[in-house]
């Protein structure tokens, strides 16, 4: 009896230190991802941080505290919107921003529209030459459009879009990836809806319009986000169309300032920031829509 | 369907083919053609039907030459790199740790962010006195020379490119790892298998799908990679970033030669092509 009673203690023990081990392996395991968490975290916002501080500091003094770094150079001791004033007063920021904000929303309004018919399409209709069709949208999606920027170039100039807002809004305005997001969103719509609206006599267009869309709305949030960040941030195709100075967009803005004024460090760090406020602003609140819709290419 | 019904597709495709046939197709078949052709300015601009010449010459010209291998040593770096520490991101990320939503947020930061910016930003992070050398130097390490050196620019930019393409893609990867069902894990942790046996028998495989995408995405992506070259280096310190890419770029709109520009995007749309199929087949299912 003695000798059972033993051998019960003895595995308890065993279990007991096993258990031990287990929690100690899983604290570590925590502790390291925190570890790991906390420095990525890092590697994102130090350089960003010290972008806005840069903005906020007179110019004279934006490297002070960053060689050798102190904790300083992330928090602007005398804080002074001078960069700010100089990007409005002197560099005509204002005007950039107006152009940027008309050309995003109307790139928003009017790519949604094309992209959601053309999703439609791709979603609820059979016809010649669909699949081909779809593979031609994913591929002209998947290249960017530097690499045809010098025939398109010679078009528009043959065109006479050099300059103009057509050449500046127009192409940028097929979004392979709104489309591909919004046939997916489409294909799950049940047939029958379809079908009854059909049999009550509703035209195709007001299908999509009057019963299609107004159940679509984390669609049309996502394809509003990507087409908003695409001519938001969108530079190398401003730069190239529209070089005068009154279609300046704030990314071109932004960019020739490292060009023509390399050492007013503040200045160029102010526009990096105004650059860059809106789409982060934008993507922080909708970030579900966001995420869903980019992972969403990735899996089907 | 009635014979009206037939043409409804095609009105609410219309607009988008249009847009995508004039302003990608079009232009992507005139480059196909002015590959072909010398234009000779000397001559009032007069376009001369040359066949293969313009390719040729990329491979006769020690800078075409060095813009190929630029081009291949970035991407054998940059894009193992990226997607490796991708994976690593996402399965960090995809703990079910207190305060996770916080930091995948933050992680997005990077993305929002338009390429641009991040170079100029980047720029001042890796200028001599900048944010990358004060941080060395409260370490006790030597101020490195980043995009001046012709030893180093090519890493920097591998680095600026990293800072966004590894979030990003991340982003893919855990949308992948949030797919599989969990119980696959709980039964495996029953039968008594380790951390590594679960992820190569379990989530590895059914990975690959999300693997596929991400790499081909990255590939097409990194070897047409242009802005942060323009902006942080425009090819230099001694060519030494001068990716085909940007190669093209320099021929054909600060030199005018649009024959062999245009012969040098073609190569590399071929080459892309041809690594996506490579990549394609390599990640082939059995079944």
């Amino acid at each position: 009896m003695t000798t059972t009673v033993v051998t019960r203690t003895k595995t308890e023990q065993e279990a007991r230190n096993l258990r031990r081990r287990r929690r100690l392996a899983e604290l570590l395991h925590k502790l390291l991802s925190y570890v790991l968490l906390v420095s990525i975290l890092a590697i994102v916002v130090v350089p960003l941080m010290w972008a806005v501080a840069a903005s906020f500091t007179p110019n004279e003094q934006v490297f002070k505290y960053v060689f050798p770094f102190s904790w300083r150079a992330l928090f602007p001791s005398d804080p002074t919107l001078e960069a700010y004033v100089n990007l409005f007063e002197q560099r005509d920021f204002g005007r950039a921003i107006v152009n940027t904000l008309a050309l995003s929303f109307g790139s928003v309004l009017i790519g949604l529209l094309i992209s959601a018919m053309a999703g439609f399409a791709f979603a609820k209709f059979e016809f010649r030459g669909k699949n081909l069709l779809f593979v031609i949208v994913l591929i002209t999606f998947m290249i960017p459009v530097e690499v045809i920027i010098i025939p398109l170039y010679i078009l528009m100039r043959d065109w006479g879009w050099i300059n103009t807002w057509y050449g500046l809004f127009i192409p940028g305005l097929a979004n392979g990836l709104v489309i591909f997001m919004f046939r997916q969103f489409f294909a799950d719509i049940p047939q029958e809806i379809l079908d009854a609206a059909r049999v009550d006599g509703a035209s195709w267009p007001r299908i999509l319009f009057q019963l299609i869309i107004p159940i679509s709305l984390p669609a049309i949030i996502s394809g509003a986000l990507i087409l908003f960040l695409g001519s938001w941030n969108s530079f190398f195709w401003p730069l190239v169309v529209a070089p005068a100075p009154e279609f300046r967009v704030v990314q071109v803005a932004v960019s020739l300032a490292v060009q023509s004024r390399q050492t007013i460090w503040n200045e160029l760090m102010a526009g990096a920031i105004l650059a860059a406020i809106v789409p982060v602003l934008l993507v922080f609140p909708f970030q579900r829509y966001y995420v869903r819709s980019i992972a969403s290419t990735g899996i089907k | 369907m009635t014979k009206a019904e037939k043409w409804v597709p095609y009105f609410f495709l219309a607009p988008a083919l249009l847009l995508i046939v004039f302003f990608r197709l079009l232009p992507a078949f005139s480059g196909f053609l002015e590959s072909l052709y010398a234009t000779s300015f000397a001559a009032g601009g007069v376009k001369t039907f040359v066949g293969l010449r313009n390719f040729q010459d990329v491979f006769a010209d020690p800078v075409g030459l060095q813009s190929i291998w630029v081009t291949l040593r970035f991407n054998l770096i940059v894009n193992p790199l990226q997607i490796g520490l991708a994976l690593l991101l996402a399965l960090l990320v995809n703990q079910a740790l207190r305060g996770i939503d916080f930091f995948r947020s933050i992680y997005l930061l990077p993305i929002a962010i338009s390429l641009n910016v991040t170079a100029i930003i980047w720029g001042l992070v890796l200028n001599q006195y900048g944010l990358m050398n004060g941080l060395l130097r409260v370490l006790g390490l030597p101020a490195q020379p980043f995009l001046q050196s012709p030893n180093q620019a090519l890493w920097s930019i591998i680095m600026m490119a990293s800072w966004v393409g590894v979030a990003y893609w991340a982003l893919f990867i855990l949308a992948g790892l949030q797919g599989i069902p969990t119980e696959l894990y709980e039964a495996a942790e029953i039968d008594g298998t380790g951390v590594m046996q679960r992820f190569m028998h379990i989530t590895l495989p059914l990975l690959r799908k999300v693997l596929v995408f991400v790499l081909v995405a990255d590939t097409v992506a990194n070897f047409l990679l242009f802005v942060p070259v323009l902006i942080l280096t425009s090819g230099g310190p001694q060519l030494s970033t001068n990716t085909l890419m940007f190669e093209a770029y320099r021929r054909g709109f600060i030199f005018g030669d649009f024959g062999t520009s245009s012969a040098m995007i073609m190569l590399l749309l071929g080459a892309t092509l041809a690594i996506v199929a490579i990549e394609f087949w390599l990640l082939r299912t059995s079944d």
